[in-house]
Order: structure tokens, then C-alpha cells, then sequence
């Protein structure tokens, strides 16, 4: 008996020890950080101490990287960290008058300052290069940060928890970077109502003339709340969103038309069904769907009935940065003919545990799917693979691109994409505003948007009618430079070009050239009929507060009104609906239904 | 004077428990500063101490939000069928393994008995989908093959459950035979000699030895485990669980981390914590009161 507790003791301890090497290391840089807040470190560009700024000059050096403090000499080493070892015993006290230095209040003239830049690591820096060093950030380095005396940080959030990781980073304070952004417009009016950002419209009169002209005022009237520029939109380029596609290999097979409504679609999709044109042995997967948007909205869009625009504006929710029409007339049928679609086998039975399609292209690469919705031309990217790997898999499979799902007027109603990308910000804690515009506006000047998305003239690309088409023979080495071009150039999404046209030729000449015809009917396709979100006036609180759990909870109806028996569907979707209205989506329709009648006053 | 003496004989002893008093001192009883944020309106950039007091408003909150009531549900329903299902499954292996007597086999199949506890719960959670998914799940595609109807093991809410405390079982059962075992062999060999001797067959001495032998230690760990009623790890329901059964896979963790990390809602998310934190306390108190009167001890 006392041995199993002497036991139990040791790798109770044991577990303790390690984690506590393990958070002392992770955590230590935090400490450190945090016995320096605010009093001491509002002069990171002064390494050296000099005479009574001592306690400054030690709190910084510590946050820097060593490297840095070696470089001034290896006596100042142990004084250094001596002297911050008696800092760390003082904390948080220190003479306010430190505290103060005027926002963003230095510049070329000699001194030497950081600016702190988010940028987006989606894990996949080729061999040799890190999401904070690489050919990007050299050029940015040697071109914009080195003549203007600026030493450019880059901090790595995840892509896949970029809000989770940013909420963090902003409640630390003292650690976040000059330069964040975010999709989210919820995040965005979070962190504006509650007075954490800097208000940039003079800056951008003053340092931002290039970045101005570039954005334009529709894209900057996003990041607008009550006349103050609180964030700066960046520009997207390509504003159709989703596209469809079908197996014309196995339409031709079976003798059927390109199916062009959604009866016909639904008649298709039984065709193959039944007659498994593919010879899947029965695993044939008639209509590829996942729980992303990509793959539901187009169906669920087409349902949508006819109404007045104070309808459309008050009953849309916008969850997120998308509006769903959840709560628009005809919503409800749409779930049921998904439901429809599921109950007589012709989409995936597992379809709910895909929620990042993994499942959806892994099954269209193998052959098993007949047609699905996704965003245009996703499949032809190089970096997604689903069409080429379709190809090598099943020799012959040919997909043609559709638009099937026609609303009752008979058009193809979808969503589109708002004219604003990310929500670029500059937190009030940050010093360094004036950096932060200078740097988003020397990335819209000259040429360097330009090179930053193509790289080099003759080595990464060749000009064809004014447009650069990737060297598809280029070592990979120098592709690799430009591996993250899209969440480095982060004013614009989409390839810029200089006007609406080049653009547009541009984004298909992405993919390789093979796929260029089908690459334009796709994007054609995503215009149809497309619609832009909606703007309000002033944002939605209740979206920002329940936005994400609301969307949580709408996949969920999805999922449920999808795989309930046919029987219990309305019953089923009268008690999700009222726990949605309960969680927070009567509080939106409430608040924008107010916002419509102030707006019509 | 005498008190100097034991100290200066007994120092390193006090200095050894420096560390681990370190250790809780900061990552235990530091945080709970941060406790205040359930009384206040958590505002970001002016931190805990600038934020506003708000008093209960935030507990009013969460106890009026039906997905808070559906999650602490389920997670008392998961933790209490893991405590009916997962925690005899180690019992019942340790003792099997120590009735072993070929010594190579015995460390054979501990080590396999170890390795899930290794895998991380994201790649079980990608196993599972291969081995359970409905379309393409390994167990259907054999059962399709049979002419046999599939079985959704992930998207119907009970067999979820059932897919759910199997992975559970078979992810941590081996390793909790560490403690068991060790227990075992501190049991007198001659208690099992004597036992035998009086014509007791293998389940008897099971039922009278091995069984009494390891009481403590199964009380201590249930104590332990029904401290942990209320608190649910994030991995296990998050990775295994998906949209379709959410009814039973949504648990508090899950909620917190909606709420919380995703929605910026910091004060609720910590009202919730601090909710778990009181409740766990009283689950580990009554835990303990119950286990003394059963067996004239506890462990606090």
C-alpha cells in the first residue's frame, strides 16, 4: 500500500518537474516581459545604456534577441543580465514620466527601431526557409526596413486559429505586434469598441498618399466606425466566390445534358446513382458536400425566394465575415432537399465530419464523386492538386465547370465577396503607427506589391500581354522564394495588375496553363448573379458577441436538419431554430432590424 | 539551539521542496489573479486591473444559456460512463497481467498495452474516422462487403457514445495498469501461498487477496477521478466529437473554448472555469468524506 503511493508521489512529481522545465522555458520570455511593461520599454531602439537611462536600456536588451546584445560587446553580457536580475526584483515600479513618449514619435533620424509585423504560418516554409525569414522578408528587410533605419519582426500566428491566437496576443499588451489583421469582422469591431485601436485616418494623409490611391475609398469605408478609420481593408481583387463542377466523362457515358437547373442536377446525380457510371463498385458519391461553406452555399443561396431589401438587410445574419441567409424565407426548403439528397444515398453518409473537405477532395481525386460546389478553380491550383490527381487517378475523368442551382426567377443567385480582404490594425499600445502606415504604404508604391506577388523578371516569370505567367520549368528554389507571397502582400488579395481586367487574366493564369479555359468559365461562373454582402451602417454588437458561437451552432442545424428522418424535419427544425433565436440570433435580427428603421428615419 | 541543529541537519530536505512550492506558487496560485475576471467586463486592452466590475452580471449570463446547462450535462454523462466503463478496464488488466507467469510475454504485452497512451489525440482522432467513418470507415466497407447495412458509429449519438468510451479505453487502460501492478506486487506473496494452500482456485484468491490488496489504491484514484467530474479534457470530446452529435459531444471545455478563445468572451468563459473549479472541490470533498467512512480513510 505505501509503495503505491510512494509510486503515485513520484510520477506525480515527475510529471511536475517536466512540466515545469518545459513552462518555465515557455513561459520565462513572458515574465521577463511582463516586469518590463510599459514603464521601461517605450525605447526598444536604444540598446546601449547611457548614463540615468540604465534601467531602460537592460529591460530592452532582454527582450531582444541575444544576438543583438552580443553585438555590442561581450563585457556588457553579464552586466546586462545582472542588471536585469534586480530589475526583475523591482518590478513594475519605475518613474511614469518613461511611460509617455509620443505615439509613433521617431524615424529615420539615427535611431534604430523594430516594427512588429503578424503574418500568417500555415506551416508549409519549404526546406531551408522559416515563415519569419525567408526571401520575402530579406526583400522587405533590404528594401524598406533597412533604408528607413527599421529592423522588420515578423510573428508567426497559426492560419488555422488566427482569432483564437490574436484575442491572446492582444490581451497581453505589452507583447503584440505594430501590424495585425484579421478576416473577421466581429474580431475587428471587438477590438474597436473596446478603444484598442489606433485611429489611422491622419496617419493616412500624412504617410499613406501611395496607400490611399491604392485601396480606394470603397475598401476603406470597411474598416470605417463612426468616421473613424479604425482599420485598413485590404483591396480583394476577384469577388466571385463559388463554382460547380460535374463528371462530363460520366454525363457522356450515360448520355445525359449539362445539367443547367437544379432538377436536372438532382435527375443527374440519380443517373449516376443508379448506374454508376464510374464503376465504383457501389461507392460511387453522387454529389460531393462537406459542412464548408464551399460546398452548401451555393445549394442553400438557390433556395432563397425573392423578397424586399428591409427583408434581405434585417433577417440576414452576417456570423463571421459571411451573411447567411438563415433566417430568409425558402432557407428552410433548401435544408430540405439536402436532407433529400442525403436520405436517398446521393451525398457522402459522412459528410458532417468533414469540416475542412479533406474527406470531399481526398473522395474526388479517388473518382467516387459525380458533382459538387466549390470555390471557382480550386481544384486547378497547384497547391490543392484535386483535378491533376483526379486525372493521374482515373484516366479520362473530365470535369466540366456548371451552375446549376437556379433560384425561383431562374437565376443562379449566390454570394459574392465584399470589395475589402483582411482588416489590417494598428493596436493603441503600439509605438510604432507611423512605421506601421509608412510600411503599407511602401508595399503600394513602385513596383513592390508587384515583385513581392511575382518575384523576378525572367527567373520566376515571363511577361505575356503585360501579364507575368509563372516559369513553369523554374528551379524550385527560386518558386520557393514567393511561397507565402499571399499572406506577405497583405493590402491586396488577388494578384494586383494595375486594372480590373489584368487582374482577372492574371488570377486565371495562376493555375497551369492547361486549365486556363476552364479556369475562366469558372470564374465566370462564381460572377453570375453573385451578390455582395451587405453593409451596415454601424456594426451589429450582438454579431460580434455571438457571431462564432452561432456559427457553430448553425453547422450543427445543417448537419441535423440534414440527417433527421424526413418525417420529424419539421419538428426537428422548429426546436434548432428556437435555440438559435434563443443563442443569440433573435438579438441580431432585434439590433439590425433597429439599425434598418434608424437607417430609414 | 535544538532548532537550529534539526535544521542544519534537515536543510536540503526543505531545499529540495523549493522547487515543486515554486511551481505551484506560479503557475497555481498566480493565475488565480486572473479569477477576477468573471466580476468584471474583461476589456482587452485595458487589461484585468483597468476592466470594470460588474459583479454577478456575468453568472446571470451563463446560468440563463441553455448551451451551458447542455454541456455540463454531457459532461457529467461522459465522465460518469468513463467512470462505470474506463476505470475498471485498468483493474481488470492489471490483475490479468499480474496472473501472467511467462515473464516475456507479460512485458510484451505491456508494452502494447502502453503504446496508445503515447498517440496523440488528433491522429487517434484520424484513425478513428478511417477505422469508423460511415462512407469509407474500414468496419463498414467489411460490413457492406457482407451485405450487412452500415453502422454510424460517428454521426448517431449513441453508437457515438459507445465509439466514444472504446477509444477511451483503449487510449489510457494500459498505462493506468502501471499503478495497479505496482500495487500487486507490494501485496505478500505469502497471502497468496496461504491462500492457496487452503484450496482457494485462481478466483478466489483474486476475490480475497489481489482485490483487497489494491483498495487503497483504487480508492485513492477514484477519489481522484470523481475530483474530476465536472473537468473534461479539450482533446478527447473536441477530436472525436463532430457536428452530427454534438448533443452528447459538446462539453464545458469545448464551450469554454467557443466562447472564450474563439468569441473573445473571456469573462464568461472564466465564470464557467471558476464554476468547474467550486464544484470540483465539493465532488473531491464528498469523495472524501464517503471513502472515510467506508474505509476509515481518505486521503486528505
Amino acid at each position: 500500500m505505501r509503495f503505491s503511493f510512494g509510486l503515485l508521489m513520484k510520477f506525480g512529481l515527475l510529471r511536475h518537474l517536466i512540466s515545469l522545465i518545459l513552462g518555465f522555458i515557455a513561459e520565462n520570455k513572458f515574465i521577463v516581459s511582463k516586469r518590463c511593461q510599459q514603464a521601461y520599454c517605450d525605447y526598444p531602439q536604444r540598446l546601449m545604456p547611457t548614463g540615468d537611462d540604465t534601467n531602460t536600456g537592460e529591460c530592452n536588451a532582454m527582450e531582444k534577441q541575444k544576438s543583438k546584445i552580443k553585438s555590442y560587446g561581450k563585457l556588457l553580457i553579464p552586466m546586462t543580465l545582472s542588471m536585469s536580475l534586480l530589475l526583475s526584483a523591482c518590478s513594475g515600479s519605475g518613474s511614469p514620466s518613461e511611460a509617455s513618449q509620443p505615439e509613433g514619435a521617431s524615424g529615420g533620424s539615427g535611431e534604430r527601431v523594430t516594427l512588429k509585423l503578424e503574418v500568417f504560418d500555415r506551416g508549409n516554409a519549404p526546406s531551408g526557409m522559416t515563415i519569419s525569414n525567408n526571401y520575402l522578408t530579406n526583400y522587405v528587410q533590404d528594401n524598406f526596413g533597412t533604408p528607413n533605419n527599421i529592423d522588420m519582426e515578423f510573428y508567426p500566428v497559426p492560419r488555422s486559429e488566427e482569432t483564437a491566437k490574436l484575442n491572446i496576443l492582444m490581451a497581453s499588451a505589452n507583447d503584440v505586434p505594430d501590424i495585425v489583421f484579421t478576416y473577421d469582422s466581429g474580431t475587428f469591431y471587438r477590438y474597436a469598441s473596446q478603444g484598442g485601436l489606433t485611429e489611422v485616418g491622419e496617419l493616412l494623409d500624412e504617410y499613406g498618399p501611395n496607400l490611399k490611391a491604392f485601396l480606394g475609398e470603397d475598401a476603406l469605408a470597411y474598416g470605417q466606425i463612426d468616421g473613424e478609420q479604425l482599420a485598413i481593408p485590404g483591396r480583394r481583387l476577384v469577388l466571385g466566390k463559388y463554382a460547380s463542377y460535374v463528371r462530363q466523362d460520366w454525363l457522356d457515358k450515360l448520355g445525359l445534358p449539362v445539367p443547367t437547373t437544379t432538377e436536372q442536377l438532382y435527375d443527374t446525380l440519380v443517373a449516376f446513382k443508379e448506374q454508376d457510371p464510374g464503376e465504383t463498385g457501389g461507392r460511387v458519391i453522387p454529389l460531393g458536400m462537406s459542412v464548408a461553406p464551399a460546398q452548401l452555399d451555393s445549394l442553400l443561396w438557390s433556395f432563397v425566394e425573392p423578397i424586399s431589401d428591409e427583408e434581405r438587410i434585417t433577417r440576414t445574419q452576417k456570423l463571421g465575415s459571411s451573411d447567411y441567409p438563415v433566417l430568409l424565407p425558402g432557407y428552410k426548403e433548401g435544408l430540405r432537399f439536402l436532407n433529400k439528397l442525403y436520405h436517398e444515398g446521393l451525398i457522402s453518409k459522412d459528410f458532417a465530419l468533414d469540416e475542412d473537405k479533406k474527406l470531399l477532395w481526398q473522395d474526388v481525386q479517388n473518382g467516387l464523386v459525380g458533382a459538387y460546389s466549390e470555390d471557382a478553380g480550386e481544384l486547378l491550383f497547384e497547391y490543392n492538386g484535386t483535378y491533376k490527381n483526379l486525372q493521374a487517378n482515373s484516366p479520362g475523368a473530365v470535369m466540366t465547370p456548371i451552375d446549376p442551382y437556379v433560384n425561383a426567377e431562374g437565376l443562379s443567385a449566390k454570394p459574392g465577396y465584399a470589395p475589402n480582404a483582411m482588416f489590417i490594425m494598428i493596436p493603441k499600445s503600439s509605438k510604432r503607427a507611423v512605421e506601421a502606415i509608412k510600411y503599407l504604404d511602401w508595399m503600394a508604391s513602385e513596383d513592390h506589391l508587384f515583385f513581392m506577388q511575382n518575384g523576378v523578371e525572367g527567373e520566376n516569370y515571363t511577361l505575356v500581354d503585360g501579364i507575368p505567367v509563372a516559369n513553369a520549368d523554374a528551379s524550385q528554389d527560386i518558386k520557393d522564394r514567393l511561397y507565402n507571397y499571399g499572406d506577405m502582400a497583405i493590402i491586396v488579395n488577388g494578384k494586383y495588375m494595375g486594372d480590373d481586367e489584368k487582374n482577372a487574366e492574371a488570377y486565371i493564369r495562376q493555375v497551369p496553363e492547361v486549365y486556363h479555359d476552364m479556369m475562366r468559365t469558372s470564374v465566370e461562373i462564381s460572377d453570375t448573379n453573385k451578390s455582395a454582402p451587405i453593409i451596415m451602417p454601424v456594426p451589429i454588437e450582438a454579431e460580434s458577441r455571438y457571431g462564432s458561437a452561432l456559427r457553430a451552432k448553425l453547422n450543427e442545424i445543417i448537419v441535423k436538419l440534414t440527417m433527421s428522418s424526413p418525417d420529424t424535419f419539421d419538428t426537428t427544425y422548429d426546436s434548432l431554430m428556437n435555440e438559435y433565436m434563443a443563442g443569440g440570433g433573435q438579438a441580431i435580427l432585434d439590433e439590425r432590424t433597429k439599425v434598418y428603421e434608424d437607417m430609414m428615419k | 539551539m535544538r532548532a537550529s541543529i534539526y535544521y542544519a541537519r534537515y536543510w536540503r530536505l526543505y531545499a529540495m521542496l523549493v522547487l515543486p512550492v515554486l511551481y505551484f506558487v506560479i503557475f497555481k496560485y498566480g493565475p488565480m489573479y486572473g479569477v477576477q475576471i468573471a466580476f468584471k467586463d474583461f476589456n482587452f486592452f485595458q487589461g484585468i486591473h483597468g476592466s470594470e466590475w460588474i459583479g454577478l452580471e456575468a453568472f446571470r449570463e451563463v446560468f440563463n444559456n441553455q448551451e451551458f446547462y447542455k454541456t455540463l450535462r454531457n459532461t457529467l454523462m461522459l465522465n460518469g460512463l468513463d467512470l462505470v466503463i474506463s476505470f475498471p478496464a485498468p483493474i481488470i488488466l492489471a490483475i490479468m497481467l499480474y496472473e501472467l507467469n511467462i515473464n516475456w510475454f507479460k512485458r510484451i504485452s505491456q508494452t502494447i498495452l502502453y503504446i496508445p497512451h503515447f498517440i496523440s489525440w488528433v491522429i487517434i482522432g484520424g484513425i478513428v474516422m478511417q477505422v469508423f467513418g460511415t462512407q469509407s470507415g474500414m468496419i463498414n466497407n467489411v460490413l457492406n462487403g457482407l451485405g450487412l447495412d452500415s453502422i454510424p458509429f460517428l454521426t448517431d449519438k449513441n453508437s457515438w457514445l459507445a465509439t466514444y468510451l472504446a477509444t477511451g479505453v483503449w487510449q489510457s487502460a494500459g498505462w493506468g495498469t502501471i499503478l495497479y501492478l505496482a500495487a500487486l506486487t507490494g501485496i505478500n506473496r505469502e497471502l497468496f501461498e496461504a491462500a492457496e494452500i487452503d484450496g482457494a482456485n485462481r478466483f478466489r484468491r483474486i476475490w480475497h487477496v489481489s482485490i483487497p490488496g489494491i483498495r487503497m489504491t483504487i480508492v485513492t484514484l477514484l477519489i481522484i477521478q470523481l475530483g474530476n467530474m465536472i473537468s473534461i479534457g479539450f482533446e478527447r470530446p473536441y477530436v472525436i466529437g463532430n457536428l452530427a452529435v454534438r448533443d452528447f459531444s459538446d462539453v464545458l471545455s469545448t464551450f469554454v473554448y467557443r466562447i472564450g478563445i474563439e468569441s473573445g468572451q473571456y469573462t464568461i468563459a472564466t465564470v464557467v472555469g471558476l464554476f468547474q473549479a467550486v464544484i470540483g472541490l465539493i465532488f473531491l470533498l464528498a469523495a472524501n468524506t464517503i471513502a472515510k467512512k467506508l474505509n476509515g480513510e481518505g486521503i486528505i
